[in-house]
């Protein structure tokens, strides 16, 4: 059976890694960018089934790469948006602009995956 | 050939104060120089530093993620967790690699929350991480000491509460202010027993994060708050009746009473506020009789009560306000004559002008 293919970009790198040992854990095909840029590139060259941004990120932000994947791209790659306290604007804005779920930090690891789950209907 | 004896003769054939200022000029090449080679130098330690940092992170981050899905259900630490903390607890012992990982720590405590920031803390507590916060408890520098409350505040270290109690009268008050988060984050609102101690003004900012703190949990059970209405501290008062306010403390309005003839103004200032919300009825005849002795303020807050607990029998009394000195005072009789008598209003509206105050002007230009 095909992985699935998921693109994580987090500028956390600690996040990042702990997040990829879960996912890694779980069968998916994980795919890391830093940044909202190496996260483009990924998308692009790596077509995934789901992708998990945060929305403070160097470069491009979280909501520019939802907005260029649904305006530019037109994928319908059902997409998860981590945000801090605070930033519940932001969170309407992505929404607005396309994501399909959000999840505040901090976060359990375990409800990622329940929601990660829930979105590729596994 | 450079002819090095004719250079040396034309330089002692010069004038004085041209032989001095190539002396100088000489001697600022040679330091321009020197720094040169030393800001070189420096650039590539911190480079080369930076670059061990970065080593170690990533080499650390690892082996965090590592430990952290090492663990099992039993909740004791397993085999492979014992040998991570065992290979890390070198590095601990460097401070620069210790404040790496004490930072990548902090960073994922706030991004994660569960079950992997309990792993967290029993990471920082067996790697003899918390020891060392104990010791920067003892530093003579006040922003080590709170940064160290900070840290145990942080990976929610309860053993630390005796320790840290000692703080809470701190001359400095960033260290104050750890200390008094640290008891509330960790112990709720049995923390707040810090307020019995407290000697030092507890500012408008700390009680605004203190109050902020308590809202994040879900048990908002508070304890009895009326020792901190009584404490001699008057900022610990005005905390407490913050407090009654926000968590609609009904049974304290005896205690509130009693706070109307407080010595300090803002207190009682407050105490009117706080009793107008909770529908402090009993506080309207004690500040009737002595209304001609409170404040402006106090006057402009208790006519804030009437507003909202007026009742027909206070006709008279506001009537006999409706032409005091302070114009809000008058506007804010005016309306509540309007509520409970429109009549009365009506005809007060109708005086010849001369007649009228201030208030009533306005409010007939409304019309």
């Amino acid at each position: 059976m095909n992985k699935k293919k998921i693109v994580l970009a987090e500028d956390n790198t600690t996040l990042s890694l702990l997040l990829k040992f879960r996912l890694e854990k779980e069968g998916f095909d994980l795919f890391m960018a830093q940044d909202g840029k190496e996260a483009l590139v990924l998308i692009e060259n790596n077509s995934p089934d789901l992708i998990i941004t945060d929305i403070m990120m160097p470069f491009i932000s979280g909501l520019e790469v939802i907005s260029y994947i649904r305006n530019t791209l037109k994928l319908e790659t059902p997409i998860i948006v981590f945000s801090a306290a605070g930033q519940e604007e932001m969170v309407l804005k992505a929404f607005n602009l396309g994501a399909n779920d959000f999840m505040g930090k901090p976060f359990s690891p375990n409800e990622l995956m329940i929601r990660v789950k829930r979105l590729l209907k596994m | 050939m450079i002819n090095y004896q004719y250079i040396y003769n034309s330089y002692n054939d010069l004038p004085s104060l041209i032989k001095l200022s190539w002396f100088v000029s000489g001697l600022l090449i040679l330091v321009i120089i020197f720094m040169s080679i030393y800001l070189k130098i420096i650039r590539h330690s911190i480079r080369r530093k930076c670059e061990i940092n970065i080593k170690f992170k990533a080499e650390y981050e690892t082996s965090l993620v590592s430990y952290l899905y090492s663990g099992d259900d039993s909740g004791k630490l397993t085999e492979a967790q014992n040998s991570i903390i065992e290979s890390l607890k070198d590095s601990i012992k460097i401070a620069s690699k210790r404040k790496i990982i004490v930072a990548v720590l902090y960073d994922l405590m706030n991004e994660i929350s569960g079950e992997m920031s309990v792993s967290i803390k029993s990471f920082y507590y067996n790697t003899g991480l918390m020891n060392y916060a104990y010791d920067r408890l003892d530093s003579k520098k006040w922003n080590v000491v709170a940064k160290s409350i900070g840290e145990l505040n942080r990976f929610r270290i309860e053993e630390a509460s005796h320790k840290i109690a000692k703080y809470i009268n701190y001359p400095r008050p960033e260290v104050q202010r750890e200390a008094q988060l640290y008891m509330v984050n960790l112990f709720l609102f049995e923390g707040l027993t810090f307020l019995d101690e407290l000697t030092t003004t507890l500012s408008e900012w700390a009680q605004i994060q203190l109050l902020e703190t308590l809202q994040k949990f879900e048990n908002q059970e508070i304890c009895d708050i009326r020792p901190w209405l009584k404490s001699a501290n008057d900022s610990v008062v005005l905390f407490a009746l913050k407090l009654a306010q926000i968590y609609n403390q009904f049974e304290v309005k005896e205690t509130l009473m009693d706070l109307l003839s407080h010595t300090n103004k803002d207190v009682r200032l407050s105490t009117i506020n706080v009793l107008t919300h909770l529908y402090g009825i009993e506080a309207k005849d004690i500040l009737k009789a002595n209304f001609n002795n409170l404040s402006i303020e106090e006057q402009i807050n208790f006519f804030g009560l009437l507003e909202k607990l007026v009742m027909p029998n206070d006709e008279p009394f506001i009537e006999e306000q409706l032409f005091h000195k302070n114009f809000e005072i008058q506007l804010i009789a005016l309306n509540i004559l309007k509520e409970i008598n429109i009549d009365k209003y009506m005809g007060l509206l109708n005086l010849p002008e001369k007649e009228k105050s201030r208030a009533m002007i306005k409010s007939e230009n409304k019309l």
